[in-house]
Parts: C-alpha cells; sequence; structure tokens
C-alpha cells in the first residue's frame, strides 16, 4: 500500500506544497499553527485508507456537497487520496459489478476500512422501506460495520434520523449511532455537511491514526466546538441589542442581528460562519436569513424557523439563559476558548 | 426599469466593521515576541481562528505595517510571506489554485518556514546538478 506521502510526490506536489497543504489543513482541523511540520511529517508516512461508502434514506444532498466542489483544490487533494473503493450512488449503475467491489473491498481490508454512511436507516416492519437488491439497510449496515475500523455517519440523516425521522417518522428511520454500538462512530452533520469538515476529519484520522476528540453528540469539537453565534460577524449587535425585527426594515438593512427572526445560530454547532459556503462567497446569515440549525438534532421538528429561539421548543430555559449570559464578552470568549482548545490539544499532542 | 431604483436602500456592511479586537491581537503579539527573544519558542497565530471582520483584516494590515522583506511562493497556488514594520512578525498568507485563503498566520520567528529549502529538496536538487555537468 502505498503512502499518502508517495502519492503526493507522484502527482507533481513538491515539499514546499505539501508544507502549504498542511498548514491549511491544521488551520482547517482548529489545531495550533505550530503544529503544520509535525503533521506534514505524519501525512506523508500515513497509508491511504479503503473507504466505502452506503447511502440509505437520504437526498444525495452529502454526495453533492462533498463531489461538487468548485474547483480542485488544496483542501480536496486528500479526498483524491484516500480509495474510494465503494460509493453506493455514484456506482449505482454498475450493478452487480458494483456489489462485488463492495465484497472484495471489505474482505481485502478486514478491520481496517472507514465506512461512510449518509442516510438514516429505517427499522420498522422488519426494514422493508429500504432495501437494495431484496437486502434491508438494517442489514447491509450491520455487514459494512462488522469490519469497519470507524463509521462515520455523514449529514445530519444519518447523524441523527434526519428528514425521514420527521414526526411521525413512518419508517422507524434511525440515527447510525442507534444501531451501532460496537464501533467508534463519528456524526459529521449538516444538511449537507460542509465539504471541508468531511475533508478535516478524513485528514485528522489519517494524522493522528485515531478519531479526533468528540463531544456529547459524537461530533468532532474541531468542527462544532463553536455556535454559529460564537463566530458570527453579526454578533456584535447581539451584543448591542440590536435586532432586525422583519425582513424588510432598516435593522434588516443594517444588518443588524437576526435573533429575532428566528435564527438558530445560538444554539448551532457547525463551522458555517468561518468555513462560509460555495467556495468561501457566503453564509445564510450573511444573505439576510437567519440560521436553521441543520446540524443539530431534531431541528425538523422544533418549531418554526421563523420564531425567536425562545419561543420555540429549541433547548430551554437553561441554555438559552447561558447563551445569553455569555452575550457581552462573546467574541474575546469565542477566541479566548478557541486558544484553550488549541493549547489543550498541543498538550495533548 | 421596474422602479426599485427609487427605493432608498442604505447598505451598511456589519463585516466592515472593526471590532476592537486587532488591539488584543497586537498585545498577544508583543508577549510572542518578547517570550521567543528571551529564548523560548517562534510562534505563530492562526487569524482564521478569531472573529475577525473585514475592518479588522484592514486594521491589522495597518498596524503591522510593511517591513523590509515581501515574497511569494508559488505551490499549488500563491503564498505571500511579508515582514512587518517589526522584524521577526510576518504576516504568511497561503492561497489555493482558485485564489481563495487556505490559512492566513501571523508568525514569529526569523525566517517562516515555507520560504527555506526544505532538505529532501536540496538533496534531489544536489542529484540534478551534478547530472547537468556530467559532461
Amino acid at each position: 500500500m502505498t503512502t499518502l506521502g508517495d502519492a503526493l510526490q507522484a502527482s507533481g506536489v513538491n515539499r514546499r506544497a505539501f508544507l502549504k497543504f498542511c498548514s491549511a489543513l491544521t488551520s482547517l482541523m482548529a489545531l495550533p499553527p505550530g503544529m503544520a511540520p509535525a503533521i506534514a511529517q505524519a501525512l506523508a508516512k500515513a497509508k491511504r485508507p479503503s473507504v466505502i461508502w452506503l447511502s440509505f434514506q437520504e437526498c444525495t444532498g452529502c454526495t453533492e456537497s462533498l463531489t461538487r466542489s468548485s474547483s480542485p483544490t488544496l483542501e480536496n487533494l486528500i479526498l483524491d487520496l484516500v480509495s474510494l473503493d465503494y460509493h453506493h450512488t455514484l456506482m449505482a449503475a454498475s450493478g452487480t459489478a458494483a456489489e462485488a467491489a463492495r465484497a472484495a473491498a471489505m474482505k481485502e481490508w478486514d478491520g481496517k476500512y472507514l465506512l461512510l454512511v449518509d442516510g438514516s436507516i429505517p427499522t420498522s416492519d422488519g426494514g422493508i422501506y429500504g432495501t437494495w437488491g431484496g437486502e434491508s439497510f438494517v442489514d447491509i449496515l450491520q455487514q459494512g460495520v462488522k469490519g469497519a475500523a470507524a463509521v462515520v455517519a455523514i449529514g445530519s440523516c444519518a447523524s441523527f434520523g434526519g428528514i425521514p425521522k420527521a414526526n411521525p417518522n413512518p419508517t422507524g428511520a434511525r440515527a447510525v449511532s442507534d444501531l451501532v454500538k460496537d464501533k467508534p462512530v463519528i456524526n459529521v452533520p449538516g444538511c449537507p455537511p460542509i465539504a471541508v469538515v468531511m475533508t478535516g476529519v478524513l485528514a485528522h484520522y489519517l494524522t493522528f491514526g485515531k478519531i479526533p476528540e468528540l463531544d456529547e453528540q459524537l461530533r468532532p469539537r474541531a468542527f462544532y466546538g463553536d455556535t454559529i453565534h460564537d463566530r458570527c460577524y453579526r454578533r456584535p449587535f447581539y451584543d448591542q441589542g440590536k435586532f432586525a425585527k422583519t425582513f424588510d426594515d432598516e435593522g434588516a438593512r443594517n444588518g443588524w442581528c437576526l435573533y429575532e427572526l428566528g435564527c438558530k445560530g445560538p444554539i448551532t454547532h457547525n463551522a458555517c460562519a468561518t468555513v462560509k459556503w460555495n467556495a468561501g462567497t457566503s453564509f445564510p446569515i450573511q444573505s439576510g436569513h437567519g440560521c436553521l440549525g441543520c446540524s443539530e438534532p431534531d431541528f425538523w421538528d422544533k418549531g418554526s424557523f421563523y420564531k425567536a429561539l425562545s419561543t420555540t421548543e429549541w433547548g430551554n430555559a437553561k441554555t438559552l439563559g447561558a447563551a445569553a449570559a455569555v452575550g457581552i464578552a462573546a467574541g474575546a470568549a469565542a477566541a479566548y476558548f478557541g486558544r484553550k482548545r488549541q493549547e489543550k490539544v498541543e498538550k495533548e499532542g | 426599469m421596474s422602479g426599485l431604483d427609487k427605493i432608498a436602500v442604505k447598505v451598511v456592511d456589519g463585516a466592515d466593521a472593526p471590532t476592537g479586537n486587532v488591539r488584543a491581537l497586537m498585545h498577544e503579539l508583543a508577549q510572542l515576541v518578547d517570550a521567543w527573544t528571551r529564548g523560548g519558542e517562534p510562534a505563530s497565530i492562526d487569524l482564521r481562528s478569531l472573529p475577525l471582520t473585514r475592518g479588522d483584516y484592514a486594521e491589522l494590515d495597518t498596524v503591522l505595517g510593511a517591513g523590509a522583506v515581501s515574497a511569494s511562493v508559488e505551490a499549488f497556488g500563491a503564498s505571500e510571506v511579508r515582514e512587518s514594520q517589526y522584524p521577526g512578525v510576518w504576516r504568511v498568507t497561503h492561497r489555493n489554485e482558485a485564489g481563495e485563503v487556505v490559512a492566513d498566520l501571523v508568525e514569529i520567528c526569523e525566517v517562516p518556514l515555507i520560504l527555506r529549502a526544505p532538505g529532501e529538496d536540496v538533496t534531489d536538487g544536489l542529484i540534478r546538478l551534478k547530472e547537468a555537468l556530467q559532461p
């Protein structure tokens, strides 16, 4: 099996370019920038992992997010360097040949491959609401999990059940972590998740040979450690009590905080405010619309997207109170916690 | 025309307002340079890990000013390396081939690593040089 370093050299990436690539990854993974040379060393020696991607109850938005990035860039180079041995949606047209490739990869890399899953898994009525070639999604998932080193749940459906699980959940949709208990599960929620976040999780696994530090929702802290609100450029207006009240009032035109128009930024953990979307062009709040909270569990069943947090079924008085109390010193606090996390990683590394 | 242009819309972009975080950042820089000159380690700060607005970046550029050295490195997109008016404090901006910023750092060191010739590249270069000298 070739190393990533060999593969990069062969594709014409010189060592300066590789160092730069690692600086970008270090920034992406929210690690201390001084670690870039060490990451370059570790990554150059890493083996290309085999990746098997299963698609269940999903809309293909996650795959779109990952494969339709604007141009071949340094960050997604790493995606060319994993060995994507099976992708259900991309290979669907190949039928039995694709299924044979999945079986072969599972056998060859038994115990070592990464299993990526998008979509939730229907469990009602014996799992009959989702099948491929006569096998239920439940069974296909369990077969895949058996030989996997770790399972990555891509998107809010795989992570938390997503839209298929929305009330009254007719198919009995469940999240991957509901069904997989004997292997490490990493949740990468978002509808869809940010492409570079998916890349970053793979890069972390390759660099350190283990899964990244996770929060209580099994999300990598490096990307989901802060809320949208923590890093939002409109945050100073929240702190000053300047809110847009309707989408066409003076506050909206002045770019004030969208909290009262239903923005779920204060309780949504994701990197949209820093990484942004569409090649870093913008993100919902920058376009004048509140955050829907798409990377949080059950966002689809928690009341109106356009009602202020305090009047919906999000969180409770305690969490909202905490979000408000942080208010005043927010910019500094976000920076402080970001730095604290970096120091922690540095000590562990 | 639809007449929409007659509606007065004042566009003020919140992303342009400075937040005052640059001053905090400069204090941190002073501390890091101080520690380094007393025999400590070189250091770097990842600007993208901080909540900085466009206004903050403009302010940072102004307070850092321009030093004697500026260089660019072409490696999968352009990287700019600029010494500030404070020697040993460098602004290093890495861009990808599409021109997007992929890492934006302030480095405190003699020379940023990206400018140094990597050891293995030097060895490879020597081999090529000797080959070129073959009669």
